[in-house]
């Protein structure tokens, strides 16, 4: 991978350009050792007790994690009994890697050495988020730790709902989780606007939008619980992100007919999913409509706005609503000078983009990675290699990672000057920053060179 | 926006990324220079072109230009001297398999 110690690098010629990086990197270690001795000297003082439990299981032995409990009682018995917290996070630390049934045995076990404990809901929680996570495909085995706390006398709730389905969701069984959410419905309680939230989210993202619909149809139909505003922000921007911004459009019309108002968010989101589409005009147009309908654009408002204008090439327009959004009070921050300046840069002006960088930095805003691959994309786009290569330098300082677009121009430029070596040391910081995956950075550069060889053999390059 | 490009890149032609990945049994010659029976292009590529700068086998005057030693030299087919554009393409002919691809 061309690692190699730093006192070889000053001696290969290609990569004189990090001279000064050997004596950062032997700096560091004088610094480091000073720093944990003062900070673990006082550290066991503070925290005297450390939890116990953390791994604490080595293996999934029933029998095992029986007799550590045991002998956690007989040690530290004068504060146990009446620490509920502590023997779920026990019984927690446990459910995580062994099996269900393992899981329920050692609880009979726990409740059967220590009479005076008494499982309370959280407990069994903890057993049905681990039964969310058995491989069997059917809810077989949810319904047992469900069956196991109605027997006690514990009648699932809003929380119960919730863990279940998260825990559901998570490792990807959504329509388990739609089932599980209809059941408890018309048995026990309904699922809380959180919880709907969330399934109607994770239904989007991994079925087809008519399902979701549809969920969101029967929920209200059997069960009378409604969409709410937070609930078609998400299904609008869903609907955006597939580029389907006519849906988008009818959903707001939905939802105003359901007597929500729209607010700042859901407009955000619509905004973005018109510059998705590079309608900047579009955005301006929901703008205003925020304006007349009395919502207050936010900071996010005015850099979607931002991004999208120069992103579609109305540059001066993006400009004067960065002065719309000073004047109404609004710190512009890392995101909005960045999207501006790739608006410059689009429009061959780097040198105005670097203006901004100085405003920027004089204004109290520090550049990120972005800004700076924004800029080095611009100074190669715009044929100003060797400030480009000045720019590279200063990232290259900083650790900063490369983005694969502006690492690919930054590589095809220096190629066309006829700087292989140079591209083959920037693909080097490109792999050992981890910039990108190795090979997307090899096929760069191949394809590049490949490029280049012809336009030589025919006469075109240097 | 990216991530879902290099999906793209990947789902449209997985060939090619696992010709570079892929380990491959190599050559007597190549064996030779790696030390390994087996390796990848991209780690062949790799392993040549550090290769080169540990030994400073840049030509100081120019450095795009390689000055072969003879190890490097029983590689790249028993050049002089290479020229850096020409490395993947010298390190390619090493793996073939590469060629079926349209």
């Amino acid at each position: 991978m061309g690692k190699f110690p730093p006192s070889f690098r000053s001696a290969i010629p290609s990569t004189s350009l990090i001279k000064n990086r050997p004596s950062q990197q032997l700096q560091q270690p004088h610094y480091s050792p000073k720093k944990p001795t003062k900070k673990n000297t006082p550290q066991p003082h503070e925290t005297q007790t450390p939890p116990p439990h953390k791994s604490l299981f080595k293996t999934s032995s029933l029998n095992e994690a029986k007799i550590l409990f045991n002998s956690l009682v007989s040690t530290t018995k004068p504060r146990l009994p009446d620490n509920l917290r502590l023997h779920n996070s026990f019984l927690q630390s446990y459910t995580s890697i062994s099996t269900l049934d393992d899981s329920i045995s050692l609880l009979d076990h726990m409740v059967k050495t220590l009479p005076s404990l008494s499982p309370d809901r959280s407990t069994y929680h903890v057993l049905l988020s681990q039964s969310c996570r058995e491989p069997d495909s059917s809810l077989y085995s949810v319904q047992k730790v469900l069956n196991l706390m109605v027997n006690k006398g514990l009648k699932p709730n809003q929380v119960t709902v919730d863990v279940a389905i998260r825990s559901l969701c998570t490792v990807g069984r959504v329509d388990d989780a739609v089932l599980l959410v209809k059941e408890f419905s018309s048995k026990h309680s309904k699922p809380d606007t959180f919880t709907y939230n969330f399934l109607v989210k994770c239904l989007c993202k991994s079925r087809i939008f008519n399902s979701a619909y549809s969920f969101i149809d029967e929920m209200k139909n059997s069960f009378d619980i409604n969409p709410d505003l937070v609930t078609y922000t998400i299904l609008i921007d869903n609907v955006c992100n597939a580029k389907n911004i006519r849906e988008a459009d009818r959903l707001v019309a939905v939802l105003k007919e359901c007597g929500l108002k729209p607010d700042a968010f859901l407009y955000n989101t619509i905004m973005k999913g018109y510059c998705l589409l590079n309608k900047g005009i579009e955005a301006v147009r929901i703008y205003k409509q925020m304006k007349e309908e009395g919502v207050e654009p936010d900071l996010i408002t005015y850099n979607t706005l931002i991004f999208g204008l120069s992103k579609c090439g109305r540059v001066s327009e993006a400009k004067k609503f960065l002065k719309i959004m000073v004047e109404s009070g609004h710190f512009p921050d890392a995101v909005t000078y960045t999207s501006l300046m790739n608006g410059m840069c689009r429009e061959g002006d780097v040198l105005g983009a670097v203006a901004l960088l100085e405003e920027m930095e004089l204004k109290g805003c520090s550049p990120n990675s972005c800004t700076y691959n924004t800029l080095l994309h611009g100074f190669c786009k715009g044929r100003m290699l060797n400030k480009g290569v000045e720019l590279y330098g200063v990232m290259k300082k900083g650790g900063m990672k490369l983005e694969t677009a502006s690492y690919a121009t930054f590589v095809r430029a220096l190629c066309r000057e006829g700087r292989v070596a140079e591209a083959y040391e920037v693909f080097d910081y490109a792999v050992e920053s981890k910039s990108l995956p190795d090979v997307a950075a090899y096929t760069t550069l191949e394809s590049t060179l490949k490029w280049l060889k012809k336009a030589r053999e025919n006469g075109l390059a240097v | 926006m990216l991530p879902q490009k290099m999906k793209k890149a990947i789902t449209d032609n997985p060939k090619q990324l696992a010709n570079l990945i892929d380990l491959v049994n190599l050559p007597s010659t190549l064996r030779d220079f790696v030390g390994q029976s087996q390796i990848s292009h991209l780690g062949c590529f790799v392993r040549v072109w550090s290769y080169i700068k540990t030994n400073n086998l840049q030509d100081p005057n120019n450095k795009n230009v390689v000055n072969c030693d003879e190890k490097l030299k029983s590689i790249l087919l028993g050049k002089q001297q290479v020229e850096l554009v020409e490395l993947p393409a010298l390190i390619k002919l090493h793996f073939p398999k590469q060629k079926k691809f349209p």
